[in-house]
């Protein structure tokens, strides 16, 4: 019984974790927070919904999710940073920008989908279910997990390994380093929000898929949840965002499974709350990276 | 006719709890934090004076008076943790403290009613009510404004360093806003309780936290004026035109973009700047001529 | 009497050292100049002093009272007072205001009176608008009194920020490079200010870059290197110390 939690809980901690990864990345490198992330994540799964209902293929859907997001999220960044970018107080702005993008996109899905809780046509991922040591595993769970190592993988490989990525990683906040560097921060700025854009498409789509409700307002809990992964993490950490989401994912399968129902949620934002407190750049930031004061 | 009154009539009382919301909210930002934690605030205060009036039976300005000094309380209490923590941090972690308190207003049912609400709260405050504590909140927001705490605010708004180096306490200070936020919060939240009847959790979650932000930012940071304006352009613009009211959450988000990118001081404060730079100009013009 | 005593005292950020073992007085009633080449300690030095940052080990007297671990704003309370070497005004208040807050550390006002607008707080901010104005008549500078502070000229900028320093009635006041920017008329003019304040009982304790403006003003001189103290005593025998001229002529 607790491994099959804890098996239920790595899978939609994946999720939880690719959908993180974005939000960091745009904070670790451009030090701003995107609270238009939750829409991108919903405009995922709707991207991949009225695919599937137009009569295309479920890996179309995934794909079409992908790029649309990312390209949703490189529009986020022209239309709600970039002018903030060279005022002094971008990183306020920034907050009520996003939230601003959210509201539109939000609104914009509410009118597209009546309202309604929309579903996936049955069998558009086949249902089967595997067995074995007496865990019981979908091949829908299969799949998020897989892919979203995968995703995870790619990322990490592109961020570490490539001359583009660590171009990325080594502007990071810096402006005027990218510059003198040679480089157009405009195109870092489109790389990183598209990838970021990218990775909430994907989690958008897994979870639709998953939990086959896909409305309008899916995006709010995730952004929610998105800013426990990203402080447990250490906002700006990538490896930290990535253990942190499967870390929550198992927290939040164990507490439903053995607390009162509806605690879930009081825990979890506790535990957010006390990280803070106690712990502001969490298990993988820098202690330098500005969560706390200056000496006194 | 009785019924464009009504509805009107009940727009301006929403009007006036949505300017409560909003002074709480810019309180705190006045003094250079950036909390969230009016919503949350609000909640403490409207289930506090719903449920000790439903349930203990206290008269209704009593049970508005200890949700008022709850929220004053609960603020002062988020402070001193807070005081720690910077910026966008200080946002995160109030964000958190409002989605606690809608979870355990969820979750404590026997208490709250939960999701279900908290039903058969009798309606007992009006307009009336609402308007003077409106103005008394103005009162004391101007008073502030006018005098030694207001100048302290203002220097650790602009510059901490700076305060404490003319020996501006920034942690008292701060805690002194969350305090005033907190029972401002309160007072408008026990208000509310007693003129809709049930309370929900949600209504003081995320959407609370959205408006009381964009009153205050489109609205303006600094003078007493700018929350106020901006609740009023907010609650009317909507009920102008049947197509804004049903785009009235896009509206909010285009409003809160234009803003900030455009006039990041908000349409009061931009306005007296204006006012005042043009009235510079005419004396320098003047001096210049004698 | 011997306003301000530093004594040994060191300040680590992690393993490295950017002041250690300085001793140091400034008397009141006195200008003290503290020279030193860039990226000397200095201005860790005025930050320790005020409390803006914690020193690592050592102590720091202000009259009897011991300020070694007490936070920046009670340092201002107990009466120093400073200037920052980039100036740091309230950039969207007016100059008036910016003047205004220099008064807190001595209001009478409390919080509730405040909160509540009583007459008694309305009073005393107007008694301290009226003070402001002679200041800024002092410092001819009453024609800025409404301007946004941040959109001034950079020496005008000094001003502000010298007449707000000044409005806290300190006993002690730290100066972080204020003449730098300004050609040598201008400096002198300041520099005067400087020695009336002395001469009133004030201790000055000037940070400077500019050697010759220390060496014309200062009583006594001390000499920061690498965060220690090189040498010490009256501006003849510090310029012409060995350890001295290597340093700025080294660096």
């Amino acid at each position: 019984m607790l491994a099959q939690q804890l098996l239920n809980g790595l899978v939609v901690g994946g999720v939880y974790a690719l959908f993180a990864l974005g939000f960091t990345l745009v904070f670790g490198i451009h030090h701003l927070m995107n609270l238009a992330h939750g829409a991108v994540f919903m405009t995922g799964a709707f991207v991949a919904l009225y695919t599937v209902l137009a009569g295309m293929p479920l890996w179309l859907g995934f794909v079409f999710a992908i790029l649309a997001c990312g390209l949703l999220s490189i529009l986020i960044e022209v239309t709600a940073f970039r002018r903030l970018r060279k005022s002094g107080e971008a990183e306020f702005g920034a907050i009520i920008s996003t939230l601003g993008a959210e509201l539109i996109i939000v609104t914009f899905a509410q009118i597209v989908s009546g309202s309604d809780v929309l579903r996936f046509p049955f069998e558009t991922f086949p249902v089967e279910i595997f067995e074995f040591a007496g865990l019981r595993v979908t091949l829908l769970q299969l799949f998020m997990l897989v892919s979203s190592l995968l995703l995870m993988l790619i990322l990490t490989y592109y961020l570490y390994r490539t001359p583009l990525g660590t171009r990325i990683r080594s502007v990071s906040g810096n402006e005027r380093a990218s510059v003198l560097s040679g480089v157009n921060p405009n195109i870092i700025y489109y790389q990183t929000f598209f990838l970021s854009g990218a990775l909430a498409g994907a989690a958008g789509v897994l979870i639709g898929l998953s939990f086959n409700s896909i409305q309008f307002a899916m995006g709010e809990p995730f952004l929610l949840r998105g800013f426990v992964v990203v402080v447990l993490g250490g906002m700006g950490s990538i490896p930290g965002a990535m253990v942190a989401g499967l870390l929550l994912g198992m927290l939040q399968t164990l507490t439903a499974a053995y607390l009162p129902a509806g605690l879930t949620d009081a825990i979890i934002f506790s535990l957010l709350f006390v990280i803070l407190l106690v712990r502001p750049y969490g298990l993988f930031g820098k202690e330098t990276a500005g969560a706390m004061r200056a000496e006194r | 006719m009785s019924n464009f009154f009504t509805v009107y009539h009940h727009l301006f009382d929403v009007f006036l709890i949505g300017s409560g919301y909003a002074l709480s909210q810019w309180v705190v930002m006045r003094a250079g934090v950036f909390s969230v934690a009016t919503a949350g605030l609000a909640s403490i205060g409207a289930y506090c004076a719903a449920i000790l009036t439903t349930k203990l039976g206290w008269p209704h300005p009593l049970s508005i008076l200890a949700g008022t000094l709850l929220g004053a309380l609960t603020g002062l209490l988020l402070s001193v943790p807070l005081a720690r923590l910077r910026g966008v941090f200080q946002a995160i972690a109030t964000l958190a403290f409002v989605q606690i308190v809608v979870a355990i207003g969820l979750f404590s049912d026997s208490l709250t009613g939960g999701a279900i609400g908290l039903n058969a709260i009798p309606i007992l405050i009006g307009t009336k009510e609402n308007l003077l504590a409106l103005l008394c909140t103005i009162y004391v927001m101007l008073a502030i404004s006018a005098t030694r705490v207001g100048r302290a605010f203002e220097a650790i708004r602009q510059d901490e360093a700076v305060a404490s180096s003319l020996g501006v306490s920034v942690t008292f200070h701060q805690s002194l806003a969350f305090g005033l936020s907190g029972a401002i919060a309160g007072l408008f939240g026990g208000l509310e309780a007693f003129q809709t009847f049930t309370l929900f959790p949600n209504t003081y979650g995320f959407g609370l936290i959205v408006a009381a932000l964009s009153y205050v930012v489109l609205g303006g940071r600094r003078s007493v004026a700018g929350p106020i304006v901006g609740t009023a352009i907010l609650l009317i613009l909507p009920e102008v035109s049947r197509p804004l009211a049903d785009y009235r959450n896009a509206l909010y988000g285009v409003i809160m973009m234009l803003v900030i990118a455009f006039m990041p001081r908000g349409i009061v404060d931009t306005g007296l700047l204006y006012f005042r730079r043009r009235r510079l100009a005419a004396k320098a013009a003047m001096e210049s001529q004698q | 009497m011997s306003a301000l005593v530093i004594k040994s005292v060191s300040k680590h950020f992690g393993g490295v050292a950017a002041v250690s073992n300085v001793n140091m007085e400034v008397p009141s009633g006195k200008v003290t100049g503290l020279i030193g080449p860039n990226g000397a300690g200095k201005t860790t030095l005025i930050n320790l002093i005020t409390g803006v940052l914690t020193v690592s080990e050592g102590s720091i007297h202000f009259g009897a009272q011991d300020i070694t671990e007490v936070p920046a704003y009670k340092v201002a309370r107990a009466g120093i007072s400073r200037t920052f070497q980039n100036i740091r005004l309230l950039a969207e208040a007016s100059v008036i205001d910016n003047v205004m807050i220099g008064f807190y550390r001595n209001e009478k006002t409390t919080t509730p009176a405040s909160l509540l607008g009583l007459p008694s707080a309305r009073r005393e901010t107007a008694a301290l608008r009226d003070r402001a104005n002679k200041l800024l008549e002092r410092f001819g500078m009453s024609k800025f009194a409404d301007q946004e502070a941040g959109g001034l000229a950079y020496g005008h900028q000094r001003r502000v920020e010298m007449m707000r320093a000044l409005a806290s009635e300190p006993a002690l006041i730290l100066l972080d490079e204020p003449v730098a920017g300004m050609n040598d008329v201008e400096a002198g003019e300041l520099g005067e200010i400087f020695r009336g304040l002395a001469k009133d009982g004030m201790g000055v304790l000037l940070i400077e870059h500019n050697v010759r403006f220390v060496t014309n003003l200062c009583d006594f001189v001390y000499v920061l290197d690498s965060g220690r103290m090189i040498a010490s005593g009256s501006p003849e025998q510090v310029v012409n110390d060995p350890a001295v001229i290597t340093a700025y002529l080294g660096s």
